[in-house]
């Protein structure tokens, strides 16, 4: 009989996790909708390739990362205090028989605990972005941030593998009277605790979410740094939700099974930050100029990268197009003055933002038009490095 | 009370630090304790009349960790 009745009624936890997957993957949508036709990380748009790349590392190792190190405490003290108000239930129900009801109260708070937790990290990346615009008053700076963000990264991802014990230091640890109070805190019973603990978690974040937070430092804007945090708590809420509920043993086993795949995915974010720095420092070193001179001379009968270039009247042409900048090597005359011809046309990424770092030269373009760009001669033999701001786009001027 | 310190060489990250020092919270007889990722130890603070070092290493594994007195 009660076996009977169990099976058909649906289980309100699964609705409401369908419903959190649902409404993720729709605000996803929804926000991303301008680019849906060109999810393209190469060509897209540089700050909504940035937003899908922030939800998807949410949805994928964000999650298991979150519930690794948050999990093992915060859910489990949440899961904990669903078994008792479940109990508590059961015996009412011993009068009443609404066991759905009692089922419906368990989800709730973890419901809370993530929507707590998705306003607190936005707010954060708002403050960091916010705090990030004070040190992104150049190209220069920003490189410098980007480079530091790389090094954070890649020495948080070499600590996961276990490098080093000296690799444990780019873990941050918070401060004692902080992770006592989270503890304690999360003893309680009341609907008012689930929310609480999850704004609190913004401070002990996880090894990804740090990266994630130093990203939106990097971003040097409020809206962008909310948007970033905001798109990869959405991301790990689904995975987050799950497991909270599920069960608190899986988050131990998940957290010694999923940290190298995790330490593997930093690691890789990390080096595209640190040669996104390179770039923007105008550094021959990065890995796009260094695999530059390697790809150009395979690709010799490319008429892109060999061509055009010289107009009229010793000016050259660069197409700043939504996919990065064509021809990616302009060919200039030695030794005396140019004008660089910046032209885009319905241009609306990142590419924009274009920099010579040499020159210590920084327009953001307009999305359609032309603008002239005055190169002071250079020696026979130089190269001249220009990029986005974000270093994401690249292309050199050699001078013959 | 006593102050004794243990090393733990498979914690994997701070939040490591954090589920150790919850032991606070359940071990009858323990004062503090101070759990150290970048050392990879805890100091616990106890009355060594109410807690053993044995007792203390079985909770440390009942959390997942192995724990050495140092």
């Amino acid at each position: 009989m009660t076996y009977k009745k169990r099976k058909s009624s649906i289980d309100p936890v699964i609705i409401v996790t369908l419903g959190v997957v649902f409404v993720a993957i729709a605000i996803a949508l929804f926000v991303f909708q301008p680019n849906l036709t060109s999810i393209n990380f190469a060509s897209g748009s540089g700050v909504m390739s940035q937003l899908i790349v922030a939800f998807i590392t949410g949805i994928t190792t964000g999650g298991l990362s979150c519930l690794a190190v948050q999990g093992g405490l915060l859910a489990s003290s949440l899961a904990h205090q669903f078994e008792q108000d479940y109990l508590e239930q059961i015996v009412k129900n011993k009068r009443k028989k609404q066991s759905s009801a009692s089922r419906s109260n368990s989800a709730f708070p973890i419901f809370l605990f993530l929507v707590a937790k998705i306003i607190a990290y936005t707010l954060l990346g708002a403050l960091l972005g916010w705090l990030g615009s004070f040190l992104t008053l150049s190209p220069m700076t920003r490189a410098m941030l980007m480079i530091a963000i790389g090094i954070f990264m890649v020495g948080n991802a070499l600590r996961m593998f276990n490098v080093h014990p000296f690799f444990r230091y780019f873990s941050i640890e918070p401060p004692k009277f902080i992770t006592r109070y989270i503890r304690r805190t999360a003893k309680g019973t009341d609907t008012f605790t689930p929310l609480f603990l999850g704004a609190l978690t913004v401070f002990i974040p996880c090894g990804i979410t740090q990266a994630m937070m130093a990203t939106a430092l990097g971003t040097g804007s409020v809206a962008m740094g909310a948007a970033l945090m905001f798109a990869f708590t959405l991301g790990t809420s689904p995975v987050f939700f799950i497991v909270a509920y599920l069960t608190t043993e899986l988050g131990s086993r998940l957290e010694k099974f999923f940290m190298r795949f995790v330490a593997i995915v930093v690691l890789i974010l990390g080096f595209v930050t640190l040669d996104g720095g390179l770039n923007v420092l105008g550094s021959p070193l990065s890995f796009q100029n260094l695999t530059r001179n390697l790809i150009s001379s395979e690709n010799i009968s490319s008429s892109q990268a060999n061509s055009p270039q010289v107009i009229a009247d010793g000016e050259l042409v660069l197409n700043v197009n939504n996919g990065g900048y064509f021809p990616r090597t302009l060919k200039a005359p030695a030794g005396k003055d140019f004008t660089l011809n910046l032209v885009t046309d319905k241009t609306y990424s990142c590419a924009r933002d274009f920099v010579i770092p040499a020159l210590d030269y920084y327009e953001l373009l307009p999305d359609t038009g032309i603008v002239k760009v005055t190169i002071p001669a250079q020696k026979s033999g130089s190269t001249l490095f220009f990029t986005c701001s974000m270093g994401m786009y690249t292309g050199r001027i050699v001078f013959e | 009370m006593i102050k004794k310190t243990f090393k733990i060489p498979d914690m994997t990250c701070s939040n490591c630090a954090m589920k150790l020092e919850s032991l606070e919270d359940t071990l009858e007889g323990v004062k503090e304790i101070n759990a150290s990722y970048h050392r990879l130890e805890m100091v616990v603070e106890y009355d060594e009349s109410k807690l053993t070092d044995e007792q203390i290493i079985t909770a440390v594994k009942r959390k997942g960790y192995q724990a050495i007195a140092a």
